[in-house]
């Protein structure tokens, strides 16, 4: 399912413009979303899954327009959304709460609807608490019965806002396989913080800031962008004043920095391969 | 109504159902204001279970059971709204409506499925209370038919009156805090129901009367325990006699259908309030 947006403006009650006329083109495949706090990620994809009307602008996904109601629900009927702020029903079991879901994305046939939630809580490995009441599960926990719930009805596009929050490294890292093995010819829009889990699975990603997209391009491209901009540096002395230190690390004869700035920020600093994170970096502070 | 709009009804209402009859204060509501009847209510019990009482003159079983029909759906139904106010509201406070609104389900079909399933798991220690004396009574004075009358009591007096309580209980929490419209509620069923109309204006005794006094006077000819008492119809110098018409059967069920329709109005009314907030 292709995304086509263009102009779309959001603005809040209270005059928030989360959204600013922004124009973007979302392939099928992994796509990934970043932004500082605020950007508009959130904003943007819950009007995709047809939570939030527009103030102005266009969207279609896989052809149908979300103004209408009708375009509204034909792309629900396709799509799996994990929320960034999921809440459950604690009064629930995990099952009862993934069957009810699928009952709601119409997967009518109980058996079908069976295999399908007890394979998903195998997928999230929840299997062993399935039976158990929501109100009882940690937040990790819980954020492993909405990517289930995301995946429900096999949807084509797949949207999922911030879905790694809270889990541990290594539900972490199976969530992010997960997710590229299920991309193949489906679109999935991810948004997070954690730059390299976009580095490890997505081809595309955009980057948003204050409601306007400011960079739209490979990973690859997105890592060049600070090329020539990193730098590192040793010094027993304060840190560099200039650019944004990205890491300190303790080294013989003092602290090594490694610094994003558009120019040498020390004498003794050396330019080094940029990484991923350091594109990002380059791209937002300037 | 589409297959899968009744589909996504009827999950809604047995997920409802679920999560609020194991609600325990579900159970406790009830059973504290049964203790509150018992103590307060003695009298009407001891009327209809010691014939002693009534000067060797037991009440008649549909009188009987009747008469604990008024009792039991005016001192339960206050804790009834009470109990179903957090409902609609509590899935944007769990954060669960996200994903619900997200799903291609209908959310007018939601809606109606959780206010009957919410609603009939509310509903169900009403009930019990109410066939557990109804019961009770047709042992005592061996009067099976007695059961009979309750489930038509039941049908045309208790079912109505609650199924307008829970579309008001569901919905107006959506524009105002629960709290306040639980006070508001409690003050409302004591004023619309029990406050005499020539004292002030009310409902009671008019059309919209959830304690149903049109098809409490009308449909089951009842007239408090005593017989002297009426239900519905104009007071004479009291304001809004135009909604007190003359009780008969077609008045009656019109009583019941002015009911339904204004329950179903303040649903519509609720969903358009969470359309227009997307
Ligand atoms: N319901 C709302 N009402 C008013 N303002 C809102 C609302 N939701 C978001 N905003 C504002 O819109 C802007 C964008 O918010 P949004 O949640 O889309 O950002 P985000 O990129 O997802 O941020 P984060 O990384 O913190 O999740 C912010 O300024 C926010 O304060
Ligand atoms: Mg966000």
């Amino acid at each position: 399912m292709r995304i086509e947006i263009s102009g779309l403006t959001k603005t809040y009650r209270g005059g928030v413009a989360a959204l600013d006329g922004l124009d973007l083109t979302v392939p099928t495949g992994m796509f990934g979303l970043l932004g500082a706090n605020g950007a508009g990620k959130t904003t943007l994809m819950r009007i995709l899954a047809g939570l939030v009307r527009p103030t102005s602008g266009r969207v279609t996904v896989g052809g149908h327009d979300m103004s209408t109601g009708a375009g509204r629900t034909a792309v629900q009927r396709g799509l799996g959304y994990l929320p960034q702020d999921l809440g459950v029903y604690p009064d629930l079991t995990a099952r009862q709460f993934l069957d009810y879901l699928a009952l709601l994305k119409g997967v009518d046939d109980r058996t079908t609807r069976r295999r399908r939630v007890g394979e998903l809580l195998e997928v999230v490995a929840l299997t062993g608490d399935a039976d158990r009441r929501l109100r009882g599960f940690s937040g990790g926990m819980r954020q492993r019965v909405g990517i289930a719930q995301a995946l429900l009805a096999d949807p084509q596009l797949l949207i999922v806002d911030e879905p790694t929050a809270g889990l541990d490294p290594q539900e972490r890292i199976r969530f992010r396989t997960l997710l590229s093995q299920f991309a193949g010819r489906r679109t999935v829009l991810l948004s997070t913080h954690i730059v390299d889990d976009i580095a490890q699975t997505c081809g595309e990603v955009a980057v948003l800031a204050r409601g306007r997209l400011i960079f739209r391009g490979t990973v690859d491209e997105l890592t060049h962008r600070a090329r020539g901009r990193v730098w590192s540096v040793v010094t027993d002395g304060p840190p560099p004043a200039e650019g944004m230190v990205v890491s300190a690390l303790p080294h013989e004869g003092g602290t090594r920095y490694r610094v994003v700035a558009p120019a040498a920020p020390d004498p003794r600093a050396r330019p080094v391969e940029p990484a991923i994170e350091d594109g990002y970096l380059a791209l937002t502070t300037r | 109504m589409t297959s899968q709009t009744a589909r996504t009804l009827g999950a809604s209402l047995r997920y409802e159902f679920r999560m609020q009859v194991r609600k325990r204060s579900v159970w406790i509501v009830p059973a504290l204001t049964v203790v509150l009847f018992l103590l307060i209510g003695g009298s009407l019990l001891r009327d209809l279970f010691d014939p002693n009482e009534r000067k060797g003159q037991p009440a008649e079983a549909r009188t009987a059971v009747v008469g604990l029909a008024v009792q039991v759906h005016a001192l339960l139904s206050i804790g009834f709204g009470c109990l179903l106010a957090d409902r609609l509201i509590r899935d944007d406070r769990l954060r669960v409506a996200p994903i619900l609104d997200a799903t291609p389900a209908r959310p007018g079909a939601r809606l109606v499925g959780k206010y009957l399933g919410a609603g009939a798991a509310t509903a169900v220690p009403i009930l019990v209370v109410y066939f557990g004396f109804a019961a009770a009574y047709a042992v005592h004075t061996d009067a099976p038919q007695a059961l009979g009358w309750a489930l038509a009591t039941c049908a045309v007096v208790i079912v109505p009156g609650l199924l307008f309580v829970a579309a008001f209980a569901l919905t107006l929490p959506l524009v105002m805090p629960a709290p306040l419209f639980r006070v508001i509620f409690v003050g409302y069923w004591l004023w619309g129901n029990v406050v005499v109309p020539d004292m002030m204006p009310t409902l009671a005794r008019t059309l919209v009367h959830p304690l149903g006094g049109y098809p409490l006077d009308a449909l089951l000819d009842f007239h408090g325990i005593d017989g002297d008492d009426t239900w519905a119809g104009p007071v004479p110098g009291a304001t809004l006699n135009f909604l007190r018409p003359a009780p008969t059967p077609t008045t009656a069920w019109l009583s019941i259908a002015v009911l339904l329709v204004v329950a179903a109005a303040a649903l519509a009314g609720g969903h358009a309030v969470r359309a227009r907030r997307a």
